[in-house]
């Protein structure tokens, strides 16, 4: 580092690296792009760039800002909640490290917002029509019940081997946000409407539009567990329905960005198999 | 305010039977559309042994009763159908093939791109060689702008001349590729749409497999491409045409169909046709 004390701009830029950040105020508002410049440490992930951005809160003109907002929990890649786009491909900020980001792009790491859920602020979406298709294609398994009704059936290794991977899922929305068939919905709340009123409202939008990769799979993991497997039919009807498994376009992005590595294709086309059998025997009985 | 889900409008007809249009979409670009190609472009290929092979093929398919409705049935109606429907699902896409750099990914852009090359390429082609519809004003009106330049009873030479111009040629080759990639790449997709190949290493085999049609049936549609356009003698070719016409009238064989020969122009005024006022003929 001695030589880099005699020549101030290597070291400027040994030192910190510009982070342009993709900002929203609110939902419904325009986007613009900020710059931040940020003292590069060792072992940094996007999470504690975004932490430093936070504490200074000043950009890199040394405008004042409010800090930026954005979401994380689990720090370990297990939860989803910190997905964003960086350096323009959707992954988690938790397992994303600034030294690797920035081999592949050197000096400037971009952040951005997931670009097919509505943005709730900065770098906060709503996923909730995520969860809107894990809700439409029943994706747990019905136990409910008042009584007891003994031990569930048993599930072979075989079946096992293959559900292991599909229950890794995190819900994070990777494999929705690199998927060219699945289109931004966002539905704005009306003036006076209720949040009953706009949740039935947004979720029948969302019923419309692609269940997307995640609720296939999920489906696909239920349907193969045997108590699961008692609602296979209404599993099948909902990703037959508006919005269904016809709508996937056999891109494959889904699978090449799972950060699970979960077989999403295998999943959709196991799906496909099962859809076609499911009417079929609803046309001429099974 | 009144509940929200009364509010919202009632589902098209296609977005309640999503699901089968797309199946059918999927099956119809299979059978009949790309079942059709094939034998369209192995037809069409056959002119590499010989005009008259060629020739006898196109009486084969004239042979056919009620041709007319066959066309329209199998050919031109599921070929509209998955047109209409493709460009529907198009516009419901997103494609990204520039930031996610997935090999599938590109081929899912170039899915989207050669279908809609492929519509532009059907309409202009059959209305270039066959003309779309055959009542006469309409096949008058469709010969003033270069359209219904193929007729079937002297089927090599006037496919050869139709191909002869090289801006033609050019709108062929790349319309002919669209069509090959599009359903080469549409039997893999249809594959995991219908769950035939489901595991990676199945879909993989597939890839494989389609890869390989892909490039055999370029061949074969670049063959018969490279033959109209360069291997048929227009003149010797159109002259043994209309000895196989005579001879199969003779014999019975077909009844005599003016319609479906070509008369070059100068040939209505002479009674004796000369082969070098054929190549004079302007549309």
């Amino acid at each position: 580092m001695a030589d880099s004390h005699h020549n101030p701009n290597a070291s400027h830029s040994a030192r910190s690296f510009e982070v342009r950040i993709l900002r929203q105020d609110g939902p419904g508002q325009p986007s613009y792009w900020e710059r931040h410049r940020v003292e590069y440490e060792p072992e940094m992930n996007v999470i504690s760039v975004l932490q430093r951005i936070a504490a200074k809160a000043i950009t890199a003109d040394g405008k004042h800002v409010a800090p930026v907002a954005w979401d994380c929990n689990c720090l370990e890649e297990v939860c989803g909640a910190c997905t964003m786009v960086i350096n323009g491909q959707v992954r988690q900020s938790c397992s994303a490290l600034v030294d690797r980001l920035l081999e592949d792009r050197p000096g400037e790491i971009e952040l951005a917002p997931m670009a097919k859920f509505p943005v709730v602020r900065d770098l906060v979406v709503d996923r909730a029509r995520l969860f809107r298709a894990l809700t439409k294609v029943k994706a747990w398994v019905p136990v409910d019940g008042y009584y007891d009704v003994g031990p569930g059936p048993r599930v072979s290794p075989a079946t096992q081997e293959q559900s292991y991977p599909l229950s890794e899922c995190m819900s994070c929305g990777c494999c929705l946000d690199a998927c060219p068939q699945y289109l931004k919905v966002e539905v704005e709340r009306l003036e006076g409407e209720s949040a009953a009123d706009f949740e039935a409202r947004a979720n029948n939008e969302f019923d419309r539009s692609f269940v997307g990769a995640h609720a296939i799979s999920q489906a696909m993991l239920f349907n193969s567990h045997p108590t699961g497997a008692t609602s296979a039919g209404p599993r099948l009807d909902a990703l037959m329905a508006e919005g269904g498994i016809q709508v996937c376009g056999n891109a494959q992005n889904c699978v090449a960005v799972c950060p699970k590595n979960i077989p999403l294709t295998t999943s959709i086309g196991r799906a496909g198999r099962a859809t076609t059998i499911h009417q079929l025997k609803k046309w001429f009985g099974a | 305010m009144k509940s929200a889900v009364g509010d919202a409008p009632a589902s098209s007809f296609l977005a309640r039977n999503e699901f089968l249009i797309r199946r059918l979409h999927s099956l119809s670009g299979l059978i009949p559309v790309g079942a059709y190609m094939v034998i369209h472009l192995l037809t069409n290929a056959s002119v590499l042994q010989g005009s008259v092979m060629f020739q006898k093929l196109v009486y084969q398919i004239h042979g056919l009763p009620m041709l007319v409705a066959i066309e329209w049935l199998f050919i031109f109606i599921p070929i509209l159908f998955h047109a209409i429907i493709g460009v529907l699902i198009i516009r419901g896409s997103l494609p990204n093939s520039g930031t996610y750099k997935y090999g599938s990914n590109y081929r899912y852009t170039l899915q989207r791109a050669t279908g809609m090359i492929a519509f532009v390429f059907i309409m202009v082609h059959v209305f270039h060689m066959h003309g779309w519809f055959h009542f006469d004003s309409w096949l008058i009106a469709a010969r003033k702008i270069g359209g219904a330049q193929f007729w079937p009873y002297n089927a090599a030479s006037t496919a050869a001349r139709a191909l002869s111009s090289l801006p033609y040629q050019i709108f062929y080759v790349v319309g002919v590729l669209s069509c090959v990639f599009h359903l080469a790449n549409g039997i893999w997709t249809f594959g995991i749409t219908w769950g035939i190949w489901v595991t990676p290493q199945a879909q993989r085999w597939a890839t494989t497999a389609c890869l390989v049609f892909g490039l055999a049936l370029s061949a074969v549609g670049l063959g018969a491409l490279g033959g109209f356009a360069y291997t048929v003698d227009v003149e010797t070719a159109y002259e043994r045409e209309n000895e196989m016409y005579d001879e199969r009238v003779k014999i019975g064989d077909i009844l005599p169909d003016e319609h479906k020969r070509y008369h070059p122009p100068a040939a209505k005024a002479s009674e004796t046709a000369q082969a070098p006022t054929y190549l004079n003929f302007e549309p």
